[in-house]
This record gives C-alpha cells, sequence and structure tokens, in this order.
C-alpha cells in the first residue's frame, strides 16, 4: 500500500528511523543522567524533594508509560507548541496536555533535511524528533495545537500536519486593542470546539471551573517557588528551572503536590540558614529563546558550575517562569467570565516579543525590570538561538533600558550543539567576573 | 614581587614574567597540537630572558582559549578581564579596548575606575580576526607580513564581504577574476575586517582612548583601515601580542598581593 502524499516530510527507510532513534535516545539518556548528576553535585544542600521531578525529567521514563496507560484506557492527548494552548480547556476535557517543543540537539540535524540551518533550531529540532519517533510525547499526543506566533512556530505546525490534525491558533500580533482580545477569544472557541469533538467530552461550566480551580492551585506552588528565589539562594537555578520544566508533561494536580512539598522543604531550610551556593556567587537572570529540557541545558549549566560561580534566582522564559506565573483570574464563574478571563491570562499577561503594541513590547520590559529589582539581580544574559529573529530584534531596547539602570547585560549567541561549549564558556566566566568585580567595589 | 602570565592563545601561547610592575621576560611558543607543552616551551624562554626560574614566581595566572590546560597555573583570568587590565596598565586613560587574536576579536569597555563594564566578542566567526587575514594571503599568493605594507599601495578600495572567512575567499576570488591589482584587494580584505571589527566596537561605544591589543596590530594595513574606519586615532602598545600574558601577570600580581596581606 502506497503511504499517503507528505507535504514536507521526506521518505526515510523503517531501518534508518529506528537505527537513528536507537542512537539519539542513548545520547539523550546519557546526557540527562549526566546533567541531574551535576545538578546535585553543584548544589550544596539539595533538596530531597528534587528526586521526584529528577525521575519525572526523564523523558523515556514513568510519565511516558502512564501516558501511555491513560491513553489504552480511553484518554485523548493534546500536545501543543507555544504556552498560548488553553490548559484549561484541555483539562476540562478530560484529555492530557503535553508540550512537546524539542530540546534535543542532535534531532536538529535531522530537521536540516526539511528547512535550512537558518531556521530557529528549537523547530528544526522537534521537526527531526517528529522525522524519527523520538518525543514519546509528540507521538502519544492525538492532536496539537500549533498556535502562530512566531514565523518557525506557524510553519512548524504545517510541517507536522503530515503526520496528525493540527488545530492553529492564530494570535493577534498587536495586544492593547479591544479587537485583539475578541479576535482571540472567538480562537478559542473555535479550539474548545475541536477539543470536544476530538475527546467526545463537552467542556461544561462545572468542569471547566474545576480545571481552572486546579491550574490556580499550580500557579500558587510555582509562584510559592519562585519567591523563595527572592532571598538568599536557597535553591539552584538549574533545580528551579527543571521543576518548571515538568509542569509541561507532568500531572498537574501531582506536580503542584510535589511542588508544594519542596516549597515546605525550602523554608525548613530558609529557617536552618542552609543555602543552595555561596551568598557571593553573582545572581543571574536569563532572558531570551525557550531552553528546553535535556540537551539545552548548557547555558545555566556553564553559569552555575562556572569559576566564579554564579547562580540563577530568575528567567523571562516562557519554557520556565513564563509558563504559570499568571493565574487565570475569574470574577464570576460564568461560562462567558471563564473564557474572558482564559483569553486574558494567555494573551494580555504574555512578555513574547512576538507581540508589539503602542508602546512595544514593553510588558516584556515591566517584567525584567521587576524581577531585577524584586529578586535582586546583579546581571542578565539576553539568550538567542540563532534565527530567533524576534528575540534577537528586541535586544537593542532591553539593553538600553538596562543601561539606564545600571544592571549588566551580555548577549549571547548559540545553536543547538554541544561543540561551542568552550566559547560560551568564556564569554559566561568573562561576565561573571565582571559581576564578581562589580560587587567587590 | 614576581608572578607571571599564560595566555594560551588559539595559534600560539606567550609567557609575560612581571617584576614589581615591570616586564622583566617574555617568551612564545606555537600552540600546536599540544598547548601544555607549549606554554612549558614559553615559560622557559621568558623565564630564560629574565635570568630567573620557576620557584622565584609568586603566583601563576593563564589566561586565554585554552587556559585550562596550562600547567602549573595558579589561577585563570578570562581573556577580557586580562585585556582590560593589560589595556589600562599600558595607557591609563584607555576607556576602549580592542583586542584581535588569530581567531576572536574582542572589545572591551573600561569605566573611569578602569574596571572593565561591558565586552563584546565576534560572532563565532573568524572573519574578523588573524586567521582571515592569513585565508586572503594564500588567495593573493603573498607573505602575511607583505599583506599590510601591500594594501597601504592601494588608490582606491573595493568592497568585499566579511561575513564569513569561505565567502570572503571566494568574493576575493571575483576580485581577481576581475584582475583588480593586489595592493587594491589586499586593501579590500583589511576594510573588510575593519567593518566588523568598527559595529561591533560601535555596540559599546567608542570611548576615546581606544586601544589595540593582539597579534593583528601589528599589522599595519589593518590598523590603516580601522583608523580610517573609526575616524579617531588608536593606541598600540610596542608587543600588542603579549598583551593577553602581561593582563594575566598584573591578574597574578594582584592576587599574590592579596594573598599576603
Amino acid at each position: 500500500m502506497k503511504s499517503q502524499q507528505k507535504k514536507y516530510m521526506i521518505e526515510i527507510s523503517q531501518k534508518e528511523i529506528e537505527e537513528l532513534r536507537n542512537s539519539v535516545k542513548a545520547t539523550s539518556r546519557k546526557v540527562m543522567a549526566e546533567n541531574i548528576a551535576r545538578m546535585k553535585k553543584t548544589s550544596k544542600n539539595r533538596p530531597k524533594a528534587m528526586e521526584y521531578f529528577d525521575e519525572v525529567a526523564d523523558l523515556f521514563g514513568k510519565r511516558e508509560k502512564e501516558i501511555q496507560a491513560a491513553k489504552e484506557s480511553g484518554k485523548k492527548v493534546i500536545g501543543y507548541m507555544c504556552l498560548f494552548a488553553p490548559i484549561e480547556m484541555i483539562l476540562a476535557a478530560d484529555a492530557i496536555p503535553v508540550r512537546v517543543n524539542s530540546g534535543w540537539y542532535d534531532t536538529s540535524k535531522l530537521g536540516d533535511r526539511i528547512v535550512p540551518v537558518e531556521v530557529c533550531p528549537v523547530i528544526r529540532s522537534t521537526i527531526g524528533a517528529k522525522m524519527i519517533g523520538l518525543s514519546p510525547y509528540l507521538e502519544l499526543s492525538d492532536a496539537l495545537i500549533s498556535v502562530l506566533t512566531c514565523d518557525g512556530m506557524t510553519k512548524l505546525g504545517e510541517i507536522l500536519s503530515d503526520y496528525k490534525p493540527v488545530w492553529a491558533m492564530p494570535i493577534p500580533r498587536v495586544k492593547d486593542s479591544p479587537q485583539s482580545l475578541r479576535f482571540w477569544r472567538d480562537g478559542l472557541l473555535t479550539v474548545k470546539g475541536q477539543i470536544e469533538a476530538l475527546t467526545g467530552n463537552k467542556i461544561t461550566r462545572k468542569k471547566l471551573k474545576s480545571a481552572i480551580e486546579k491550574t490556580q492551585r499550580a500557579t500558587k506552588a510555582f509562584r510559592r517557588l519562585q519567591d523563595l528565589r527572592k532571598g538568599n539562594p536557597v535553591i539552584m537555578g538549574r533545580d528551579a528551572m527543571l521543576v518548571n520544566q515538568t509542569y509541561m508533561w507532568d500531572d498537574i494536580t501531582r506536580w503542584t503536590e510535589k511542588t508544594e512539598a519542596l516549597c515546605d522543604e525550602l523554608e525548613e531550610k530558609v529557617r536552618r540558614k542552609e543555602w543552595a551556593c555561596s551568598l557571593d556567587a553573582p545572581r543571574v537572570m536569563v532572558t531570551g529563546t525557550p531552553m528546553i529540557w535535556p540537551d539545552n541545558w548548557k547555558l545555566p549549566t556553564l553559569v552555575e558550575e562556572g569559576k566564579p560561580q554564579g547562580v540563577l534566582v530568575a528567567d523571562e522564559l516562557c519554557s520556565s517562569e513564563r509558563l504559570l506565573y499568571d493565574p487565570v483570574g475569574v470574577d464570576e464563574w460564568t461560562m462567558d467570565d471563564m473564557l474572558d478571563a482564559i483569553g486574558e491570562r494567555y494573551l494580555m499577561a504574555s512578555t513574547c516579543p512576538c507581540f508589539t503594541s503602542k508602546d512595544g513590547n514593553v510588558d516584556r520590559i515591566n517584567w525584567i525590570l521587576n524581577k531585577i529589582k524584586e529578586w535582586n539581580v546583579q546581571g542578565v544574559i539576553y539568550y538567542v538561538v540563532r534565527g530567533c529573529m524576534s528575540y534577537a530584534m528586541e535586544y537593542t531596547r532591553i539593553k538600553k533600558v538596562l543601561d539606564g539602570i545600571n544592571i549588566p547585560v551580555y548577549y549571547l549567541d548559540t545553536e543547538y550543539t554541544r561543540e561551542d561549549v568552550g566559547q560560551m564558556k568564556t564569554r559566561v566566566e568573562a561576565f561573571l567576573e565582571m559581576l564578581t568585580a562589580r560587587i567587590d567595589i | 614581587m614576581i608572578t607571571a602570565g599564560v595566555d594560551l592563545g588559539t595559534q600560539s601561547v606567550k609567557v609575560v614574567i612581571l617584576k614589581d610592575g615591570s616586564v622583566v621576560g617574555r617568551g612564545k611558543a606555537f600552540s600546536g597540537f599540544d598547548p601544555a607543552k607549549a606554554a612549558e616551551q614559553a615559560m622557559d624562554e621568558a623565564l630564560m630572558t629574565a635570568n630567573l626560574s620557576l620557584s622565584d614566581l609568586s603566583h601563576v595566572t593563564a589566561t586565554g582559549a585554552s587556559m585550562a590546560l596550562a600547567p602549573k597555573a595558579d589561577s585563570t583570568v578570562s581573556m577580557m578581564g586580562a585585556d582590560a587590565k593589560a589595556g589600562i596598565f599600558l595607557f591609563p586613560k584607555a576607556r576602549t579596548i580592542i583586542d584581535i587574536g588569530a581567531e576572536e576579536a574582542r572589545a572591551v569597555k573600561c569605566d573611569d575606575r578602569g574596571v572593565m563594564v561591558e565586552f563584546v566578542v565576534n560572532e563565532r566567526c573568524a572573519a574578523g580576526a588573524g586567521a582571515f587575514i592569513e585565508a586572503m594571503a594564500r588567495a593573493l599568493e603573498v607573505k602575511l607580513e607583505e599583506m599590510g605594507p601591500l594594501s597601504l599601495k592601494a588608490e582606491r578600495a573595493s568592497p568585499i564581504n566579511a561575513s564569513c572567512v569561505i565567502f570572503g575567499e571566494s568574493d576575493v576570488v571575483t576580485l581577481i577574476h576581475r584582475q583588480e591589482s593586489k595592493p587594491e584587494i589586499a586593501r579590500a580584505v583589511f576594510d573588510a575586517m575593519a567593518d566588523r571589527i568598527s559595529s561591533m566596537v560601535h555596540r559599546l561605544g567608542v570611548n576615546p582612548d581606544v586601544v589595540l591589543l593582539g597579534g593583528v596590530a601589528k599589522d599595519v594595513g589593518f590598523v590603516a583601515s580601522l583608523k580610517r574606519k573609526l575616524g579617531i586615532d588608536i593606541l598600540i602598545p610596542e608587543f600588542p601580542e603579549f598583551a593577553g600574558a602581561l593582563g594575566a601577570a598584573l591578574t597574578a600580581a594582584s592576587k599574590a598581593e592579596r594573598s599576603q596581606k
């Protein structure tokens, strides 16, 4: 039987697919184990509650099997690429939400067979992961929500539609206009219908309310964790980032419980003054392109294992602190109000550079300034992967703002590759050295 | 107090011995396949010229791309940190310090206290660095040292693209086919490099005094192009290629001083 003609994907033999998948998977297991071992080594007094997250971070582990089993019992899995996908609606339809962007370096090279190397590696890597069926969560997805944010994400959905039903969700690119919210709300209604059709479950007022309450509880735990990072470092940035990231695929209720337990332990450590690293370590914030587990862990590793050592206390990444920081704020529990609240939470709170407004992406600037002030940030690393245009272009403005408040910022560009770690190390360590020298004076 | 700085660069290792604030010895060796061995050779040479032995050194600081391979280093300093130290030591009024080595170009901004406040590095491409001149000299079939003097004879400038060494080379081939003269092509190479360096420096702001360090500072052709581009005078020390090692030796001196206190 001849397979259906694909729009983008090339034909690869089953044998090659299997060989590539096995070898990339083996590398990935090694990378995950190594990353966790290094995180354990770096963190003095690492919380015991991290063990849960170390385990759930295994992309080929228990969580994959759990979702597999849920699927077999009739549940649907809905994947998404950008954090604008309305998780509450997925939960309300009794489906499982998973984010499917890829952090695997090796698969970005495979993506080069479909799109040019100039394309952002997050996109190329996700394409490559699909080519060899590497990502358990992408494979388990029954449909994908493709939010049309940047150019890369827009085309990624199109390419993945060679395999799965893809629901494109257009976003308005100007936030501060009344039409925008209406346009976005219409899109939400469309996707609500698509979720209902796929799952066969109606998203009722009661179910949506309980889903919103579920993510509100998650947000509360999430905020509690970030707030604990305002004072002396009680948790290393990489550990907090891992907790944040696992939200993208873990069971949300369990994730919330485990995060609360982690926070309890951290509060105890604060009382006992058990810090995660030297109090002299410069406090760094990262802003820019999403940084995705497991391979794209090199920048946080370089900062926290640097000579001198730095500590990540905050970030402005859609793969970490932006995931869950803003709660869905509902006034009245009517369907209309809930939809409004979901619409606002995803659209208005976003600091993604795909938006502009009368005053440009001023929301992002305010987010960064607030983090610097409240989290006592001493230096900012502006992280961009090649091909990530909108983040690259906003640098000039952000730098002007940070120069104005005398906060050093360093622009670090990289690729989905392990080979440039040496060069990155030179730059990151020079930056940390500079921050240390400033603190000394 | 006697200290040493070892700069393990991508192409060569440089060593500077510093005694009570003056340079008393220098040594240099090609990095080759074994940078650690090259570092030992350069150190031996520097100690010999200074008439000292390893045991006379109270602190050794390493810098450069391969600093982790330095044998017997007591500490390390980033290349940018070393540039700032050396630039201010050589020219106390320096506020912008540019260092161009074989494969990397950097610019460092210092405040009025001589403390590094910002830096930029060329974007993972050798087109703004010494390796570019070498590749272009090969394409023109002239010796590396001849490139500079040759370019000064050019009567006009022909533009080439220096976004990448490989593409730059194919642009040079185009100029050869158009039968442009060698001096003009040589000047085009330096102009293209100066273009890249100058936009890099402009990101920091061009604050005088501007100091140029690194091996490429010895190339008269490049220096002429960069001065034209930036439109201001550039200060160059006597041994620009040893500046990184000097910065490391100065770092070593302050570390040794601090530990004595």
